[in-house]
């Protein structure tokens, strides 16, 4: 039974379903878990933290946490983490959680690792893994000290989702000196566009010259949205005119590596695969029997993108 | 304004990896090694201040072994003044290198902002650019895709999910982590080549810098490859058949979706 | 007397006019700070030089205006002597060359008077041709106008000199049968009422007007595009011996060098100056310039009368030492662009009448602005890194280097250390999956062939044909070296190769790094099997007319335009049809010069222009022999949807197939 807290990410009052998995799947361990939420007016989050298995919740709540800041949360979690001393803290490897982790770790001069995409309870202590080398290979992180708490950042979907168990949920107000706080949240833009840049999403759909024209793109954003993922493009549709350079995919373009690429219409000529072929999983979907392509998909159907396209969105639709 | 730029000196992501006997780390036979990415991100902001006002200052560091000095050479192509090499193996982990790093810009004693990559390409920890600030007692922005400069105060746009932009306000001294798109690291020109390889680089010890091995606190074990890539399969049937049997296969197989 | 004081006035104030302007001329050569390697082979040189010069070949590869050209240029020289004995006539009062006796005298005068009838026709013809029928790549100008003017002007006052002369008191009687033209002339001017003096008179003021004419001509020369007159000699004798060019290198370990490329126009060399003053700006090299006909702003004829000026725009600053002063070759006017749109087909300097070396001046400023000022295309920048850490421009692993072979048994040289050839496989071959196949049917000729032959396999490091083209010089230098130490540490003697690319700079460029290697191109190889009966293909049908493409690396690099021809017609029912751009009018693929690797944004798509052509000729095969060409051919098809009905194929793909 060891005492593990958990940074509940939250942001506009709406906690991170990756951080409630991972209070879930601690309680279902037997471990006694804290959660710790910081932000303003958040107080109203406790009942679903109780239910998702916190045993304790450390608010912080604070006008000057409102907004995001590193300086400001990193203040509030190591007052929190100092007062409960606990022999983990966990976060999710969010935008927010593997920014805001490594402060707190190096404050504490507690050991820490990040991005871990297997862990396991061993009794009381956790073996993690995680990737190296733009995920070419594995390693198990060792912690070298007895110090505590380690603090470990899990990517999201590594450990299982939901879980009823609920937590006893006594809260704890912490109040936190933030009078010195230097940095000044200046607010959000949302990116000039709903989707994420085919560089750094995770999934990206790409669309070739067989697409015939800007608006059929339209069949691939509508799968592009149900999966959050980014649409590319190869050179030709791109030269087409159906989409814009900065989507481009290949040689003369970005150079992605998603864990998921969808090839549609795209024959797979060297200058587009040099751009894309060390994504983790490749599918292809072309007329051609023949395309090279074909030669790097893991997944190959052979039909008219117009006809499975469409059919995979709906597909998808179905689990999600 | 001094600026320093941390470096680290990574295996090139067109490499083949393979495991060393024992699994404590990768062959390195045959490893090209190049500037890990991000940070070559961090070498141009600095280069275009520098640019921008010739008073500026731009020093290379890096941590590792001796390999490690042409990462900074190339830094130093590009146009950095100076290069400051602290010697240390290189199997040292975050914790470690940051106190090192930190513990050299502080023995300078002159630093505004120190700018690095928000993560190495090679073990994507994402945790140095947060460590050395603290160490410095520096303030600190991550994932910055955008810096704007005024007096003594920086205003970063930082990367969140989903498109969305942070932007956040923090005054000198500060960490700054850079971003891919933050600007377009430029090719080192042949005079500058020429010019690097008589710049400077200082050597320090791990004495110098005040760490010692018992200052890393975390080993990365147990190498293993990834269960090898089955080879593809063209899905057969109708198109219903297809994208149900493609859908499970990404779900239950390849866990992409 | 009077005369001869002032036709000597005359004459100093004219020549010595020319004379300077000449020398500032020499004097802007001379201030050039590239470097040129002067010939040694002098004597084959000149026997050529005066076999190019007199028999006017290279003009007359455009058969009309050619004659046009070499009747003036024959009167020119033929004129000049009467021109001479008209001035010594009028220095030594009563001189003329009579002293050289009937008939050659009268030989002379004959011939001098049929090329002045000859000059005034072609003269007229080629205003008619620039007034009427002016190609597009010709161009108004001015100073074409005024030399034609002043020529015609000049056999004008020719005939009249000579017509009124024959009516004058000196005329010698059987002069009068062999000047014939201007005999008939006089004829003519007899209906004048004139006296014998006068007419005498009148012919002594057209001698005069003949004589000022060409002394005017001659201070105009240095200053107009006639300036060719006195550097197209010379560029001749200096054109590059050998249809193989090597570029020039740069000496990296030579300290006092700062100066990478051309930057200013100085920085370029004296050759390159004589190449400025030779254009006529015909417009040939414009005609069948890849990227002016797809809309690219370089034109080679524009480019050559843009340093031109540019160099004379920077005379005054060069002359008086002001180095600093002196403008950069790449301006508003002629953009990075102009630079960049190159393919390096080399199209234009075979076409030049007066072997003008475009390319080695773009080569040369894209030098500067590569390795100086880091000013290139974007993507371009990905190409650099990969061949720095990786050797090949894609980003693909050296490890990867042999997985082409995959399924088929290749020897590999650490074992196989002793090999007839040695397979020169290419990135190309190595990386891009359509290239593959193309080595993959060159290995399996080869092992049905039962040629002794091993691959470099992981050793293989890309040849840096693209680095050195796009202008990085040191990065090239770095490869070339690479290779060439591996290639020597195992004693490789023979070398063949499916890609043109390494060819050419393996066989051309390699013996300046110490790599020095029997190369040959698979085409050549594959002759020599069939010929010597090692593989018999049969004949396929492709069901129609095939046709071939050339490749530029292959054709007007090193002169192969046969041997993929004869291997062609040997493997085909159909007949061999030709583009109509064929051989060494052929028009490059586009990919030439690194434009391989850039976005091509500008005007048209040249890789598109060139499938129509290949469509038009109704073959359904066009066959080609070079990586690059294959690669935009078969994009070309699938951008015009012309899949259905052409396909493009590499020789030996076709050779091996129809091979047991």
């Amino acid at each position: 039974m060891a005492n593990v807290s958990v940074f509940a990410e939250q942001r506009d009052g709406k906690l991170k379903s990756a951080s409630t998995d991972i209070i879930s799947w601690a309680k279902s361990n037997g471990h006694t878990v804290s959660a710790v939420v910081i932000g303003k007016g958040i107080k109203s989050l406790e009942g679903e933290l109780k239910s998702c298995g916190a045993d304790k919740i450390q608010f912080v709540d604070d006008s000057t946490l409102e907004v995001y800041t590193p300086q400001a949360y990193s203040e509030a979690l190591i007052s929190v983490v100092k007062n409960t001393n606990p022999d983990y803290l966990l976060a999710a490897h969010t935008p927010m959680g593997r920014d805001l982790v490594p402060y707190v770790a190096m404050e504490m001069e507690s050991s820490s690792t990040s991005d871990c995409t297997s862990v396991e309870w061993n009794g009381d202590s956790l073996k993690c893994r995680r990737p190296v080398f733009s995920g070419k290979a594995t390693a198990e992180v060792e912690f070298i000290g007895n110090d505590k708490p380690k603090f470990i950042t899990i990517r999201a979907n590594t450990v299982p989702a939901g879980g009823d168990r609920p937590g006893e949920g006594v809260t704890t107000d912490h109040s936190v000196d933030l009078s010195n706080v230097t940095q000044k949240a200046l607010g959000m833009e949302k990116g000039s566009s709903a989707r994420p840049d085919v560089t750094e999403a995770a999934i990206v759909i790409s669309g070739g010259r067989s697409l015939k024209s800007a608006e059929n793109f339209k069949i691939l954003e509508k799968l592009a949205d149900l999966l959050g993922a980014a649409v590319g493009a190869s050179r030709a549709a791109v030269d087409a005119g159906f989409r814009p350079h900065r989507d481009q995919v290949g040689q003369t373009g970005k150079v992605v590596s998603p864990s998921l690429y969808i090839a549609c219409g795209i024959s797979g000529a060297i200058q587009h695969l040099a751009g894309m072929r060390t994504s983790k999983c490749i599918v292809a979907i072309n007329t051609d029997p023949e395309a090279p392509i074909f030669q790097v998909a893991d997944y190959g159907i052979v039909g008219d993108l117009f006809e499975v396209v469409p059919a995979l969105t709906e597909e998808i639709k179905k689990i999600r | 304004m001094n600026i320093y730029v941390c470096i680290k000196q990574v295996p090139d992501t067109a490499t083949k990896i393979k495991i060393n006997s024992d699994r404590t780390w990768i062959d390195t036979n045959g490893i090209k090694w190049i500037v890990s990415p991000y940070d070559e991100f961090a070498i141009e902001e600095a280069l275009k201040l520098k640019e921008s006002d010739p008073s500026n200052t731009v020093t290379v560091i890096s941590a590792g072994p001796e390999r490690v000095k042409e990462a900074i050479r190339t830094g130093l192509a590009m146009g950095a003044d100076k290069g400051i090499h602290i010697e240390l193996s290189e199997m040292a982990d975050t914790a470690l290198t940051a106190k090192a790093l930190a513990g050299a810009i502080k023995k300078q004693n002159d630093a505004s902002l120190v700018l690095m990559g928000k993560e190495a390409a090679d073990d994507g920890l994402a945790q140095v650019p947060q460590f050395v600030s603290r160490l410095l007692g520096f303030s600190c922005v991550t994932v910055a895709l955008e810096i704007t400069y005024a007096a003594d105060v920086l205003t970063v746009k930082r990367e969140v999910e989903g498109g969305t932009i942070e932007k956040i306000q923090t005054p000198l001294p500060a960490v700054i982590a850079a971003q891919k798109g933050l600007n377009e690291p430029r090719y080192a020109s042949l005079p500058n080549i020429m010019k690097a390889k008589k710049k400077e680089i200082e050597m320090l010890t791990m004495a110098d810098v005040g760490v010692t091995d018992s200052d890393q606190m975390v080993r990365l074990v147990g190498f293993d490859l990834p269960p090898t890539k089955q080879p593809g399969r063209k899905i057969d049937g109708d198109v219903a058949t297809q994208v149900q049997e493609l859908v499970k296969a990404l779900k239950d197989e390849a866990k992409v979706v | 007397m009077i005369q001869q004081i002032a036709f000597v006035i005359v004459a100093l104030i004219a020549f010595g006019l020319a004379f300077f302007r000449v020398k500032d001329l020499l004097k802007l050569m001379k201030s050039h700070n590239g470097r040129y390697s002067f010939p040694t082979d002098i004597i084959p040189r000149l026997t050529r030089t005066l076999l190019d010069v007199f028999s006017q070949r290279a003009v007359l590869k455009k058969p009309i205006i050619g004659t046009i050209h070499a009747t003036i240029f024959w009167g020119f020289i033929i004129i000049s002597f009467g021109t001479l004995e008209q001035f010594l006539g009028t220095l030594v009062p009563g001189f003329n060359f009579g002293f050289l006796g009937n008939p050659i005298y009268l030989i002379f005068l004959f011939t001098h008077d049929l090329f002045t009838l000859l000059v005034l026709i072609a003269v007229g013809a080629a205003v008619f041709r620039r007034a009427f029928a002016a190609p597009k790549y010709l161009g108004r100008s001015s100073d074409a106008n005024l030399i034609l003017f002043f020529t015609g002007l000049l056999m004008v006052s020719i005939f009249l000199m000579h017509g009124f002369l024959i009516l004058g008191t000196q005329f010698h009687y059987s002069h009068r049968e062999a000047l014939f033209a201007s005999f008939e002339i006089s004829k003519f001017l007899s209906n004048l009422d004139f006296s014998g003096s006068e007419f005498e008179a009148l012919g002594i003021s057209f001698k005069w007007v003949h004589m000022i004419l060409v002394l005017g001509f001659a201070v105009y020369i240095p200053g107009s595009k006639h300036l060719h007159v006195l550097a197209a000699g010379p560029n001749t004798f200096l054109k590059p011996a050998k249809t193989e060019k090597p570029m020039t290198s740069i000496d990296f370990e030579d300290e006092s060098v700062e100066q990478y490329g051309a930057g200013k126009i100085t920085d370029l060399s004296w050759k390159d100056a004589l190449d400025y003053y030779s254009c006529t700006e015909c417009g040939r090299c414009q005609e069948v310039c890849p990227a002016w006909n797809s809309e690219k702003p370089l034109s080679p004829k524009k480019l050559i009368v843009a340093l031109k000026e540019n160099l004379y725009a920077n005379k005054s600053v060069i002359f008086s030492g002001k180095t600093d002063e002196i403008t950069h070759v790449v301006d508003e006017v002629n953009t990075e662009d102009v630079f960049w749109a190159c393919t390096s087909c080399r199209a234009c300097e075979v076409a030049c009448p007066v072997f003008i070396q475009h390319t080695d001046k773009i080569y040369d400023v894209r030098r500067n602005l590569v390795m100086m000022e880091a000013r290139f295309p974007l993507e371009v920048q990905t190409v650099f890194k990969n061949m720095e850490t990786n050797g090949s421009p894609w980003a693909f692993s050296s490890d990867e280097r042999i997985n082409w072979a995959d399924g088929i048994d290749i020897p590999l040289i650490s074992s196989e250390p002793d090999p007839d050839y040695l397979f020169w496989i290419g990135c190309a071959g190595a990386f891009d999956d359509r290239n593959k196949k193309v080595v993959r049917s060159f290995a399996q000729i080869l092992k049905k062939a039962n040629v002794k032959f091993a691959v470099l396999g992981t050793e293989e490091t890309c040849t840096g044909d693209a680095a050195r083209r796009i202008g990085n010089e040191y990065l090239y230098q770095i490869l070339a070296k690479t290779n060439v130490e591996t290639l020597n540490r195992y004693a490789i003697k023979k070398i063949v190769t499916t890609c043109p690319h390494c060819f050419n700079t393996i066989k051309n460029e390699y013996p300046e790094f110490g790599g020095n290697y029997e190369v040959l191109h698979h085409t050549q190889l594959i002759g020599d099997l069939i010929s010597t009966g090692k593989i018999k293909p049969r004949k396929t049908d492709f069901g129609g007319t095939v046709t071939y493409h050339d490749s530029c690396y292959l054709g007007r690099w090193n002169g192969i335009y046969d041997e993929p021809r004869n291997l062609l017609a040997a493997v085909s029912v159909g007949p061999v049809v030709e583009m109509e751009q064929n051989r060494e009018k052929s028009m490059c693929c586009g990919a030439g010069g690194g434009r391989m690797w850039m976005e091509e944004t500008l005007g048209s798509r040249i890789n598109i222009n060139r499938t129509e052509q290949a469509k038009d000729t109704g073959a359904s095969l066009v066959a080609s022999a070079c990586p690059f060409c294959i690669t935009m051919v078969g994009d070309g098809i699938k951008a015009k949807d012309y899949s259905n009905s052409l396909v493009v194929k590499d020789i030996a793909e076709l050779i091996n197939d129809a091979t047991n």
